[in-house]
């Protein structure tokens, strides 16, 4: 098959997913043959796909497995949930006009760098800047170091490990151990009723298409290619004169804003942000997802994310306590035997037929050597 | 030997370097000077310190003591690899190193001379000059029909001529080229022989070679330098160089002089 | 116990012989009976008030009997009266044993007679005054201040000192005459300038001022800043000064405890990370295979110590997936039991390291080349052993004691240095031998370093490379249990207590350049100190282990040779 044509039918299906994602299904909710759980429960996988591909834009097609995007989805979801915590105004427990948690921690006043939350821009600004600065400083340094590989895994695993202890202390004002939760309103509109729960998947599916579709541009475009370059051969790409440093930056900070994007689109439809959502056993999940999908694709994450996620709502209900050895078993069996994830079966069993039918056609005439 | 205060046409001067690896001394004392347009074949016994030669040169490796100048005035040891590479030296490696996941097409247009920043590359479109430059290397090094192909499928030999297109294609000022000829068919090898000597003159070319009567074709003229245990053994005409006692001491003689 | 008896009881023959313990003519007992037979209250507070300065071990049940209307007098057929107190379960008759206050012996009619049973009610308890209970007090007060244990005498003296109560400190004077033990020296100096400072004479004050400089005890503290304060209200410079001086003395003399205090916590904890770290060097530094199940195995090393626990104690029950049975305990006791942990050791390297080959078996074998993928499936793995745990020995801590050899501390200098983390110090230090010699004088050891040079080369020349490898990972493996075992000593054993360790684990080796031991030995030291020493300065141990962690970032921007080596020829070597 030749690219333009797979190009054009990649298009017709994205299209089709889209209306189906961003049209029907809302409809169907709406007409009340989708129950809002499970709209709702889509809206929480799609994040996930959002945080899937941020983690394949790295570790499929640049070759850096980050074991960091856990904290950036969850900055943009504390980023988001500052925003939301703000408009319970002073309908929380204590009746007051700040934060029941600060209250509890004995506030009377809103912390200074809470005021700026109370408007919706720029606590939307924000989600795209802190985690974005975080992105740029850490992988400023590590990147002009050099690290790489394993190394460059370890280090952001310690980055998530370090943003998590430093989110479950009271001192840092965001909500300690519990987070936030308790979200009343969003944009003026009550976060917990139907319609906007509605609003905010068609933004999710919306996010998701657009995400996807700059992803699958910018593979194309000769950064795409270097990208892949120094997945295979980083240090090739330095004696082509390319500053690779400055290629993983790029990348590493695109991803960090998807994952935010993530994140900030999760908060309110789930319902609560805290710090558990930040360990790095979140960040090596959202790893699961992209290789059960299939790594180096943009559609294997995806499926991933939704396949491993609608997977793991069925079991924690069914089987509870063998939830966790049928994920780190996935894990091993996909790593072992299905390197290429869900989306490298149709390949495989095509490779499979034909060995098959040659293996049937050299019995047949056999070749003499 | 000759020494810098001699040389109007420098293009690259290597001087004093040392490099020690772990107590290992790879490079003593080298010294290493190529005049613009020169063709220079080095050749050395295995461990001689050629890779590490080259290594130093284009940023891989730091010397330890000593100077290393592109034309008159660029310092390249306080460079790196991309920057240098971006001066106009370029380099072949030993074991051919292409993007094995990429296309042959594709290996030539990451490779194509042109900006390198990040958001040039982001919003490059591929000009018709640079499709038809492209294929006029394709033609060159004869992979024209299979531009389609991944590198990695490429046999050895159209590996190396990859490379040697993909450094060709960056038109360099100092080509830096490493055994183009392992892994090549006679035929193959004379080609690139040829190949390098129609580049001499608008480049300055260095040749790290073992075989032979490889050496042999593309030194004609030219100068050839013997590389020894990191030094300098000789430098000269191929026939002297061949004549030289000290030569055929190390390539005869090695069980006296251990290259390790 | 019997042995503490024996010594203690040896201990108090000695006091007696040296005249240390006043009153042995006369000793508590007697006095205690002369009292309840005593005429007049008046009379009654002398003979108690007597026993101030006895050490008498029967005194305080006694006097607290009598308070508690449980010191009888039985009037003997002969007119007699004799002080007895009642002793033992009841019988039908509501009648109970009776013990003669004066010698601690059963009562009898006649000498060899049946002992006597008596009922409670039909005594009349021995009355007590508010006086008399003062002059009791007064007693009980002072009463620890002669006892032999010498621990608890310090204490006494201590709790007197910072009373600073001046009608104690005839007492204390009295015992410091007598007193050889330093420890107990120092303390009532200490206990005697605290009260000095309460005294009206200046000179008194300044004098004890001045003690306490030299003495510089930490305790005192909170007493020379009272003094000072004091001072300057009263506008009295000279005692200020004082004050100060002696503030500034026991400042810098906790300034030094603490430093090193810390330098002990960062020794003990880099020793910590060190074993913790040594396994990870060697399955990752020299074979290259990133374990994210490391944690794991210190976990089966310390659920393995609380296993062998239970089996030298009363046995365990457990119910892994519905099956529950219980394994049978030896129940032994005493140094046997506590020899436990010394069995413990060598089975957690051992269970570690077979858990470690079957995981290398199995998984790891297939990922030799492939580092980012051997770190996802041992993640799979290490998901996989936490629920496993969860499952066979519940989701919550379990509890591994101490044998008696590593829960107590020496404190020197006012530096309190623990058992365990003295013996985890000691013992990482044989373990690091240990490895050294294996790597190097073993011809498993050359075999290994053969394989992790050139896999193919060694395998060219014959060597079983497989075979290499799978006892490399054990070793490494069950250098993580044995650092669990250590672990079980020090903090909770649960499921997942690899998880708090493994970021630790993998700075260190990374810090330390990977596939080198002696860095990972002082890149261990190196993070335990920091450690210890940022939570000291910042007083926040979370804060301390970011900064720690920025500092590693950071650290690598100075020397990523530490992590990065590039020997090899080939480009992407």
């Amino acid at each position: 098959m030749s690219a333009p044509t797979t190009r054009r039918l990649e298009f017709i299906a994205v299209a089709f997913i889209a209306v189906l994602l961003i049209v029907v299904f809302p409809l169907l909710n709406s007409y009340g043959i989708i129950s809002n759980f499970t709209l709702n429960l889509w809206g929480k996988y799609l994040c996930y796909a959002l945080l899937a591909i941020s983690v394949d834009l790295l570790w499929g097609y640049t070759g850096l497995l980050s074991l960091g995007q856990a904290l950036f989805f969850s900055l943009g979801g504390y980023m988001l949930g500052m925003h939301l915590m703000r408009m319970i105004g002073d309908l929380g427990q204590y009746k007051k006009p700040i934060p029941d948690f600060l209250i509890f921690l004995g506030w009377t006043e809103l912390p200074t760098f809470w005021k700026p939350f109370s408007s919706f821009p720029f606590a939307a600004a924000m989600v795209l800047l802190l985690p974005g600065l975080v992105a740029l400083v850490f992988g400023f340094l590590a990147f002009r170091s050099r690290i790489k590989g394993v190394y460059f895994s370890i280090l952001t695993q310690a980055l998530t490990y370090g943003g998590s202890l430093m989110f479950f202390r009271n001192d840092l004002l965001m909500g300690g151990n519990n987070g936030f939760t308790d979200y009343k309103f969003l944009l003026s509109a009550d976060v917990r009723d139907a319609s906007t729960q509605r609003a905010l998947f068609i933004a999710t599916a919306l996010t998701l298409v657009l995400v996807y579709l700059s992803c699958s541009w910018l593979s194309r475009t000769k950064l795409g290619l270097i990208q892949r370059a120094i997945r295979d051969g980083e240090n090739r790409v330095l004696f082509s004169g390319y500053a690779a440093a400055g290629f993983k930056l790029f990348i590493f900070v695109v991803a960090a804003l998807i994952a935010s994007v993530g994140g900030a689109l999760y908060v309110p439809q789930v319902g609560i942000i805290n710090p558990s959502e930040m360990t790095p056993d979140k960040s090596l999940e959202a790893v699961v997802w992209v290789a059960v999908g299939g790594r180096g694709t943009l559609v294997g994450p995806v499926i991933g994310a939704i396949v491993v996620n609608a997977l793991k709502s069925w079991a924690t209900r069914a089987y509870p306590d063998l939830w966790l050895f049928f994920l780190g078993g996935m894990f091993i069996v996909v790593v072992l035997l299905l390197p290429g994830g869900i989306v490298s079966i149709p390949g495989r069993l095509k490779t499979w037929w034909a060995h098959r039918t040659a293996a049937s056609a050299e019995t047949a005439t056999p070749v003499a050597s | 030997m000759t020494t810098r205060q001699e040389k109007t046409n420098l293009i690259l001067a290597v001087e004093g370097v040392n490099k020690t690896f772990d107590g290992f001394k790879a490079i003593t004392n080298l010294n290493f000077y190529l005049d613009r347009g020169e063709l220079r074949t080095v050749i050395g016994p295995n461990g001689a310190g050629k890779s590490t030669f080259f290594d130093l040169i284009t940023g891989r490796t730091k010397p330890d003591t000593g100077k290393i100048e592109f034309g008159w005035d660029t310092d390249l040891t306080a460079l790196n690899e991309y920057e240098i590479n971006r001066l106009g030296i370029g380099r072949k490696f030993q074991t051919p190193s292409v993007y094995s996941e990429h296309s042959v097409w594709e290996n030539l247009l990451l490779s194509l001379k042109g900006p390198r920043g990040v958001f040039s590359t982001l919003f490059h479109r591929t000009r018709s000059e640079q499709r038809d430059r492209i294929d006029e290397l394709l033609k060159l090094i004869r992979l024209d029909a299979k531009r389609d192909w991944l590198a990695g499928q490429l046999a050895h030999g159209e590996k190396q001529w990859l490379e040697i297109g993909m450094l060709l294609a960056q038109e360099p000022q100092v080509l830096l080229v490493d055994e183009p000829a392992a892994g090549m068919t006679d035929d193959e090898t004379h080609r690139t022989g040829e190949l390098l000597l129609s580049l001499a003159g608008q480049h300055s070319i260095v040749v790290v070679e073992h075989d032979m009567a490889f050496v042999k074709q593309i030194a004609r003229d030219g100068k050839v330098t013997v590389l020894h245990q990191g030094t300098v053994l000789c430098e000269g005409k191929f026939d002297e160089v061949q004549s030289d006692t000290k030569v055929r001491e190390v390539y005869l003689g090695r069980g006296k002089h251990g290259t390790r | 116990m019997n042995f503490f008896h024996r010594a203690r009881r040896l201990l108090a023959l000695a006091a007696l012989s040296l005249g240390l313990v006043s009153h042995a003519a006369d000793s508590a007992r007697p006095i205690i009976a002369k009292a309840a037979l005593a005429e007049t209250p008046a009379q009654r507070i002398t003979l108690i008030s007597s026993l101030i300065g006895s050490g008498d071990e029967s005194i305080a049940p006694l006097l607290a009997a009598w308070k508690e209307d449980a010191l009888f007098v039985f009037t003997a057929p002969d007119g007699t009266k004799i002080p007895v107190q009642l002793s033992g379960d009841k019988d039908n008759k509501d009648a109970q044993a009776a013990v003669r206050i004066d010698n601690g012996q059963p009562l009898h009619f006649v000498a060899a007679g049946p002992a006597l049973r008596l009922v409670a009610s039909e005594l009349a308890a021995v009355e007590h005054t508010s006086a008399l209970r003062r002059a009791m007090k007064a007693v009980l007060d002072l009463l620890d201040l002669s006892t032999p244990d010498l621990k608890k005498r310090i204490s006494a003296i201590q709790t007197l000192g910072f009373a600073q109560d001046a009608e104690k400190l005839a007492a204390l004077q009295a015992r410091q005459k007598i007193e050889t033990a330093p420890a107990a020296q120092l303390a009532l100096r200490e206990a005697i300038a605290l009260i000095g400072l309460k005294d009206a004479s200046t000179d008194v004050k300044l004098a004890s001022l001045k003690e306490l400089a030299a003495l510089h005890t930490i305790g005192s503290a909170d007493a020379l800043k009272a003094a000072l304060k004091d001072a300057e209200a009263a506008n009295h410079p000279s005692l200020a000064a004082a004050a100060r001086l002696a503030l500034n003395a026991v400042d810098r003399h906790l300034t030094t405890v603490n430093f090193f205090g810390t330098l002990f916590r960062g020794l003990s904890l880099g020793s910590i990370l060190l074993v913790v770290a040594l396994g990870l060097a060697i399955t990752f530094g020299l074979m290259g295979v990133i374990n994210m199940a490391h944690g794991e195995m210190i976990a089966v090393g310390a659920y393995t110590t609380y296993v062998v626990q239970n089996i030298f104690g009363p046995g365990l029950a457990l119910s892994p997936f519905g099956f529950s049975f219980h394994l049978p305990g030896l129940n032994t006791s005493g140094w046997l039991y506590e020899s436990y942990f010394i069995f413990a050791l060598p089975l957690s390297f051992l269970s570690a390291a077979l858990v470690g080959i079957a995981m290398e078996r199995t998984v790891i074998q297939w990922l030799y080349r492939r580092p980012l993928e051997s770190l996802l499936a041992t993640w799979g793995v290490s998901l996989f052993l936490q629920q496993f745990f969860r499952r066979v020995f519940g989701s919550n801590n379990v509890q591994v004691s101490s044998p008696s050899y590593l829960s107590d501390n020496w404190t020197f200098n006012d530096i309190i240095f623990g058992w365990n983390r003295v013996f985890v110090i000691g013992f990482a230090g044989l373990i690091v031998l240990g490895v050294w010699l294996v790597l190097t004088r073993t011809s498993l050891g050359l075999l290994i370093r053969a394989v992790m040079q050139n896999r193919n080369m060694a395998s060219c020349m014959g060597v079983r490379t497989e075979r290499v490898n799978m006892l490399t990972f054990g070793l490494g493996s069950g250098l993580a249990g044995l650092a669990g075992a250590f672990l079980s000593q020090i903090g909770n054993v649960g499921p997942s207590l690899g998880q708090s360790y493994i970021v630790d684990c993998f700075m260190t080796v990374v810090v330390g350049g990977v596939g080198n031991l002696p860095g990972t030995v002082v890149s261990a030291f190196g993070i335990g100190l920091a450690d210890q020493s940022l939570q000291q300065i910042l007083l926040n141990p979370v804060l301390g282990k970011i900064t720690v962690l920025v500092a590693i970032i950071l650290f690598l921007q100075w020397r990523p040779a530490g992590i990065f080596v590039t020997k090899s020829r080939s480009l992407e070597g």
